[in-house]
């Protein structure tokens, strides 16, 4: 394995689960997501000599991103509907933390469906934000929109997020 | 759900804010009763999604297809086997007249891409210690890229990116490899980025450096060279870069 494929590997294959995660929470479906992170693997590999340093998490995130734009336009074209397809999966951890015990199975179902539901804006800057900790600055550098714009949409998600589901809880 | 400052307050507990902007925001909590409850329903959220929400994992089905794509993208394809071809070619019986006449037009083709790379980071720099980084100053590309008309052979790109805080901020001319090069000033944040453009005469471009802290990134495009060249990180000068070539001019 010649020196490229070592580097890219040490860099990017440590970022494969969020890549998955990413692309699993945009396109909703397994099968999908599968796809588009081979696509964005590829395309990364392809494009890696024009990454130099700095943290790779958001340029993989970027391309994540983009193949799951360029794929969920391909699916319109070809006029299917892309319907959620994964509730009845389990969705808690198989060893949940002693913290995390305040959540039954149907909260945690329930915010996992409000999350799957939200407008794509709003679910992939609450993702991004919440799940794979980025800053606001690497937000504005996967979704391609101003800092302002992060900021904003992430208010209204997580506004949208605390009317659906937060409110139900009390 | 009015507060003006719910945004900043979302920025505090997001922990992007620190030194004096996070003291501002702590003591606007303290009197609003609106950003109060918004700190305590956003923990709420970030501790519900973080507690109940396990993050999908890559299958690992998926982990070795991807390891097989990689392989066929890196399986050797033609240009190798071409290459040592030519090599061949070169070397054998008339071959040999070619390869010295190779030799000897390497020998004269200037200026090498090693000292391209250095005359570019030169350029930048004392341009910035002369006082005469900008010779025409405006934010306007209406302004900036008329103004290179006539003074050099070629019409740069001048495309603003404020919103990206890659601001445009004026032009020079300056030498690069013999030909008269448009310049292209931006600001970013407290850096300055120079943008070179000049005409292709075929001359080999070197490869990314860096040079006394400044960064350098070539390319080609159309009948241009491009180089870009300052001091911020690297990656913000890749984004400069991608912006740049990405823009529809």
């Amino acid at each position: 394995m010649d020196q490229r494929r070592r580097q890219f590997e040490a860099q990017a294959l440590p970022h494969l689960d969020a890549a998955y995660n990413l692309a699993r929470w945009l396109s909703r479906s397994p099968a999908e997501a599968e796809d588009i992170v081979q696509d964005a693997m590829l395309r990364a590999w392809r494009a890696f000599d024009g990454f130099r340093g700095g943290d790779i998490k958001p340029w993989l995130l970027a391309i994540v991103r983009n193949c799951w734009r360029s794929a969920s336009a391909d699916t319109r074209r070809r006029k299917h509907t892309a319907l959620p397809e994964e509730y009845d999966e389990p969705l808690l951890s198989d060893e949940p933390s002693p913290e995390a015990a305040v959540a039954t199975a149907s909260e945690a179902r329930r915010l996992n469906e409000v999350i799957a539901l939200l407008p794509n804006e709003f679910r992939e800057v609450l993702i991004l934000r919440e799940m794979e900790d980025l800053s606001y600055r690497e937000i504005a550098d996967v979704t391609g929109v101003p800092i302002g714009t992060v900021m904003s949409r992430l208010a209204r998600a997580r506004a949208l997020l605390k009317e659906k589901w937060l409110r139900d809880q009390t | 759900m009015s507060c003006p400052e719910l945004l900043r307050t979302q920025a505090y507990l997001d922990g992007e804010l620190d030194g004096v902007a996070a003291r501002e925001a702590e003591r606007h909590i303290e009197t609003c009763t609106e950003c109060q409850q918004t700190s305590a329903d956003t923990a709420q959220l970030s501790d519900a999604i973080r507690s109940a929400i396990t993050p999908h994992r890559a299958p690992e089905a998926l982990r070795a297809r991807v390891s097989a794509a990689l392989d066929d993208e890196a399986a050797p394809k033609v240009l190798p086997f071409k290459r040592r071809n030519f090599w061949y070619g070169a070397l054998s019986g008339a071959g040999a007249m070619a390869a010295a006449a190779s030799v000897a037009f390497m020998l004269v083709l200037p200026p090498s891409a090693e000292t391209l790379a250095q005359s570019i980071t030169d350029d930048h720099t004392s341009a910035l210690t002369s006082g005469n980084l900008i010779q025409i100053a405006s934010s306007s590309h209406h302004v900036v890229k008329p103004w290179f008309a006539g003074k050099v052979d070629v019409s740069p790109p001048t495309p603003d990116f404020p919103d990206r805080n890659f601001v445009l901020t004026g032009g020079r001319v300056d030498q690069v490899a013999g030909s008269r090069a448009a310049v292209v000033v931006y600001k970013h944040g407290r850096h300055v980025i120079d943008l070179f453009v000049w005409p292709d005469k075929g001359s080999v471009l070197p490869g990314n450096a860096t040079r006394h802290g400044y960064h350098s990134i070539f390319w080609k495009s159309g009948d241009l060279n491009f180089a870009a060249v300052s001091d911020t990180e690297r990656r913000e000068l890749e984004k400069f870069v991608g912006l740049i070539r990405s823009s529809p001019e």
